[in-house]
């Protein structure tokens, strides 16, 4: 396939999936490093998935797609990591939370603020980050991982 | 197909020991044979569950524990869903004998889980969840839970103080369990003055950090006549695997567990009504409530009610009493194994031993192991008394 070609709808050939393709984690964060977070979408169902993958978990449709995702959405659900995994303690206590982009698509991720600042419905917008820039421990990396961008989410109101 | 049986059960002492994986399972073999020929002349093969290689830096686990059973080249394989690894290994024994393939199947469990400490039980756990987005966030066991809790309570009218309760009403079983890692009961302002791990959920929200093994002997029916032991039927099994990533999860409704729950119900015969006891995963007090309403047990937003007494719950509840074990919670959850020792506990009520927790005339139990996020791995057993 050439590359990025970012239209493209599976079933996927073997020889597609690559590191290149955005159906793969390496070419998901290779976009994300660009600013740009793809997720997949059933065609079949309207189904997000984030990262991308081949087939839709809520019906088994390949014909999955990838879509260009928005900067903003809302907390769906939020918590304080009082105690962290070892990589992660220089920034504890860590907020997390679930959030549902303007899409619909979801994922997890760190949010900058205190924990009691964010509410359930907060609005955020999401960023791509460098993770030694962060505070993040680099012995937290797989070598494959090191150079993919950490995304966290800042609060807009 | 042969009806499958439980012959017989055992556990080590669950909770912080100076045994290490292998001899916890020999005290949890060493119970479960008190009353049986030797392990090799009865058992045909063996799975076991276990989390995590990280704890003792041993995997193989299979061929190490038949090792020390004396179970020399016999089939015998680890399983591993996370914390649903013991029911698991429960799973495979009874396919096996079902289908024919074996008499009799040793079904353990075992974890060595404060091997590392706690930084090495926090870092080791967090691999159960998805690794791409939410491990590199800084994610926990109690965190990822804490983001349905905190939902959960969002959308129904429960609050922090109904989810202390639970933890309460297990405490209260466990003190009356010989089993158990906390034989004592605490009190409702003791939970909620716990410190925060991850809002709403406090460290007496959370099911302990519990070293542990337990081995549970399946047979044919046939052979636990010959074998002349108080057995309990296998009635219904039930497995699904659901989202890995809690962004993925239904927060509010555990539909995996919901799916593996009624795979038992029908494999059995039954309807959730029929469940006298049932040993529900309750890794953290607010999966009690959603496992109660998600198998069931519950309407929708009032599984809190599960610390009720039947007669006192609202309207659409079985008469269920659940985790008289003391749950995960007061038990104690030694990850591999915690689906086994929920199959002792319904055993030990099936075959009137519970003593003083002993609900009267119990004679169909449900046990549902979850591993990873909540639902991402369910697996499902109905027990009946025979």
């Amino acid at each position: 396939m050439s590359d990025h070609d970012i239209t493209q709808t599976g079933p996927l050939a073997p020889e597609d999936v690559t590191a290149d393709s955005p159906f793969t984690l390496p070419g998901f964060f290779d976009a994300l490093g660009d600013g740009r977070l793809l997720a997949g979408r059933c065609t079949d169902c309207g189904t997000h998935l984030v990262p991308p993958r081949p087939a839709c978990y809520e019906c088994g449709s390949r014909a999955v797609t990838i879509e260009e995702q928005p900067r903003t959405g809302e907390v769906v659900s939020y918590t304080a990591v009082h105690r962290p995994p070892s990589p992660f303690s220089d920034l504890a206590p860590v907020t997390v939370a679930v959030v549902e982009l303007d899409s619909g698509a979801r994922l997890t991720g760190r949010v900058t603020a205190p924990v009691e600042e964010v509410e359930i419905g907060s609005s955020v917008a999401w960023r791509a980050r460098d993770p030694d820039e962060v505070g993040i421990d680099p012995s937290a990396h797989l070598p494959y991982e090191e150079d993919w961008p950490v995304h966290e989410f800042e609060l807009t109101r | 197909m042969t009806d499958a049986h439980i012959a017989a059960v055992g556990t080590s002492p669950l909770g912080w020991t100076d045994l290490p994986g292998r001899d916890l399972f020999s005290r949890a073999l060493a119970e479960t044979f008190a009353d049986l020929p030797d392990p090799a002349e009865v058992v045909d093969a063996l799975y076991v569950g276990a989390q995590s290689e990280r704890y003792e830096n041993q995997i193989m686990q299979g061929t190490l524990l038949a090792e020390w059973a004396g179970l020399q080249n016999r089939p015998a394989e680890r399983v591993e869903a996370c914390a649903a690894a013991g029911a698991l290994a429960l799973k495979n024994a009874v396919r096996d004998v079902r289908a024919g393939v074996h008499d009799a199947v040793l079904a353990c469990g075992v974890e060595k889980m404060t091997a590392g400490g706690t930084e090495g039980a926090t870092n080791a756990l967090a691999a159960a969840f998805e690794r791409a987005l939410e491990q590199r966030s800084g994610i926990t066991a109690p965190s990822q839970y804490a983001l349905i809790a905190r939902r959960y309570l969002h959308e129904t009218d429960v609050t922090e103080a109904d989810l202390a309760e639970i933890a309460v009403k297990n405490h209260r079983n466990a003190a009356a369990n010989p089993r158990a890692m906390f034989q004592r009961e605490v009190d409702v302002e003791t939970v909620l003055d716990s410190e925060y791990v991850a809002p709403p959920l406090k460290l007496y929200d959370c099911a302990p950090v519990t070293d542990g093994a337990a081995a549970v002997l399946v047979t044919s029916e046939r052979l636990a006549a010959d074998l002349a032991a108080d057995s309990v039927r296998v009635a219904g099994v039930g497995t699904a695997a659901n989202a890995l990533a809690v962004a993925e999860s239904n927060l509010t409704y555990l539909e995996g567990a919901d799916v593996a729950a009624s795979r038992a119900y029908e494999d059995a015969g039954i309807e959730p009504g029929d469940v006298d006891v049932a040993e529900v995963h309750d890794a953290f007090t607010v999966c009690e409530a959603m496992l109660a309403e998600a198998v069931g047990f519950a309407p929708e937003g009032r599984g809190v009610e599960t610390v009720r007494d039947p007669a006192e719950r609202s309207p659409g509840w079985t008469d269920v009493h659940i985790n008289t074990s003391g749950g995960l919670k007061a038990r104690g959850h030694p990850i591999g194994a915690t689906g086994l020792t929920q199959a002792v506990e319904a055993y030990e009520q099936l075959t009137g031993r519970a003593g003083d927790r002993q609900i009267p005339d119990a004679g169909t139990a449900l046990l549902v192991n979850e591993g990873g996020l909540a639902d991402a791995h369910t697996a499902a057993h109905v027990l009946t008394g025979v």
